[in-house]
């Protein structure tokens, strides 16, 4: 998972607490409306690290304060950090919310897919229309890994548009055709003939 | 008051069995200060639509009203005179011309509406130095970047201070940087400074940078997405 491997990747560069490690994350993420971290999360993965001997407490510090337990990779860590780096990242490209609800919604009386589509569309332009002023308000030197992770965002939301546009173009022809339906086996025993 | 506001607008190209309407009762508001962004698949009127909008071309039937006069009712001066002080035409491939300067091309609108030489070149300068292009009065399009050209043209279309500027494909013709920049441009004409924008694109991600988007398909309006939801710019 990939807060796991982030929270072993930001202890390699160095030790730190679990208030740290949250902060560095947001840091590299470009805040939290990009990907929320819980501090729930950030203890519970370092205690479960620690359990399986990747990170360990170095050192406790106390600045009037409650204790910050400062942690740092282990050897073991850093073989399972450098796992990571060399294999791919597997990603999901099929299992698609918006796909099923507009094949379902072809076959239903009650639903108008092209509505749906619209909806989508509206949907979808308005994510990059916040991307895009997000992007804006950047400076391209200062700023440059995350107008990367922008770029990413933005070039996906292109490619979903243009999948609508698509298959909006093609929809009577989708209608005409029956929906998918899984192959019918018969049950049981064949019949005695 | 809507600023630009367009009724039952038709346009039908040809006569008889071979006429083609490329423009089916559209009817449109834009208010001042408004970034809207016209998209469909090529062939869909949206270009059309701008024309008519810009009175670069009559109606069939239905009219267009800016700023309240039906552009139906003028003769050819009038038009011309409306569209010199009220409008301001962005192209896809700039349409700058290349014996003049930068300076000279901006100031061009006003030269031609009869101000004088002095008074037209200090707003040219002004409006160049508003569009980042304080370093480049002196220079012919051909010493530009694609991107600086248009710049250019924003200037051009600004200098006369009209309400309304009309851009068709105004990244059409650039690189992915530069036509950021120049749809980052076209958003500030309408966020700060106040003018209604309405630019036809075939790219979902220039359109995205307006408040609003019309879907154009076959002549006829079939969508409407509003992006920005807060209340529009004050005059």
């Amino acid at each position: 998972m990939s807060v796991r491997h982030a929270i072993l990747g930001l202890l390699a560069q160095k030790p730190r607490h679990g208030y740290e490690l949250r902060s560095a994350f947001e840091a590299l993420i470009g805040g939290e409306q990009n990907w929320e971290v819980k501090p729930a999360q950030i203890y519970t993965t370092l205690s479960r690290l620690e359990e399986s001997g990747l990170v360990a407490e170095a050192a406790i510090e106390q600045d009037g304060g409650p204790e910050k337990h400062i942690f740092d990779i282990t050897p073991a860590g850093r073989e399972e950090l450098g796992d990571w780096f060399e294999g791919a990242v597997e990603e999901v490209h099929q299992r698609d919310e918006f796909y099923l609800k507009l094949m379902l919604s072809i076959n239903d009386e009650f639903a108008d897919p092209y509505a749906v589509i619209h909806v989508q569309r509206s949907s979808l332009f308005r994510d990059l229309h916040g991307l895009t002023t997000q992007r804006q308000a950047l400076n391209g030197m200062e700023n440059l890994a995350q107008i990367l992770l922008l770029d990413k965002a933005v070039m996906h939301l292109e490619a979903d548009l243009r999948w609508l546009d698509m298959v909006e173009g093609r929809l009577d022809e989708i209608r005409s055709h029956p929906p998918p339906e899984p192959e019918t086996r018969p049950r049981g025993r064949p019949k005695k003939s | 008051m809507s600023i630009v506001e367009t009724k039952e607008l038709t346009k039908v190209y040809g006569s008889g069995d071979t006429a083609l309407t490329a423009l089916n009762h559209v009817s449109i508001h834009i208010q001042a200060g408004e970034f809207v962004a016209i998209m469909g698949p090529s062939g869909c009127g949206k270009s059309t639509l701008l024309h008519l909008v810009g009175g670069l071309d009559r109606a069939t039937s239905g009219g267009v009203m800016i700023e309240g006069h039906n552009l139906s009712d003028l003769n050819d001066t009038r038009l011309a005179e409306l569209r010199r002080r009220k409008i301001g035409f962005v192209f896809q491939f700039f349409n700058l011309i290349p014996v003049l300067n930068a300076l000279e091309n901006a100031a061009l609108p006003l030269l031609l509406d009869g101000v004088p030489l002095k008074a037209a070149q200090k707003k040219a300068a002004e409006w160049l130095d508003r569009v980042g292009l304080s370093d480049r009065h002196t220079h012919r399009p051909s010493q530009l970047s694609g991107g600086q050209q248009q710049r250019v043209a924003i200037a051009r279309a600004l200098v006369s201070e009209p309400a309304i500027i009309l851009a068709d494909e105004p990244t059409g013709n650039l690189d992915t940087h530069a036509a950021d920049e120049i749809v980052g441009l076209l958003r500030q004409v309408s966020s700060q400074w106040g003018r209604a924008v309405v630019m036809v694109t075939h790219d979902p991600r220039i359109a995205a940078y307006a408040d609003r988007i019309i879907f154009l398909k076959d002549g006829v309006m079939v969508n409407e997405t509003r992006l920005e939801a807060g209340a529009l710019p004050a005059q």
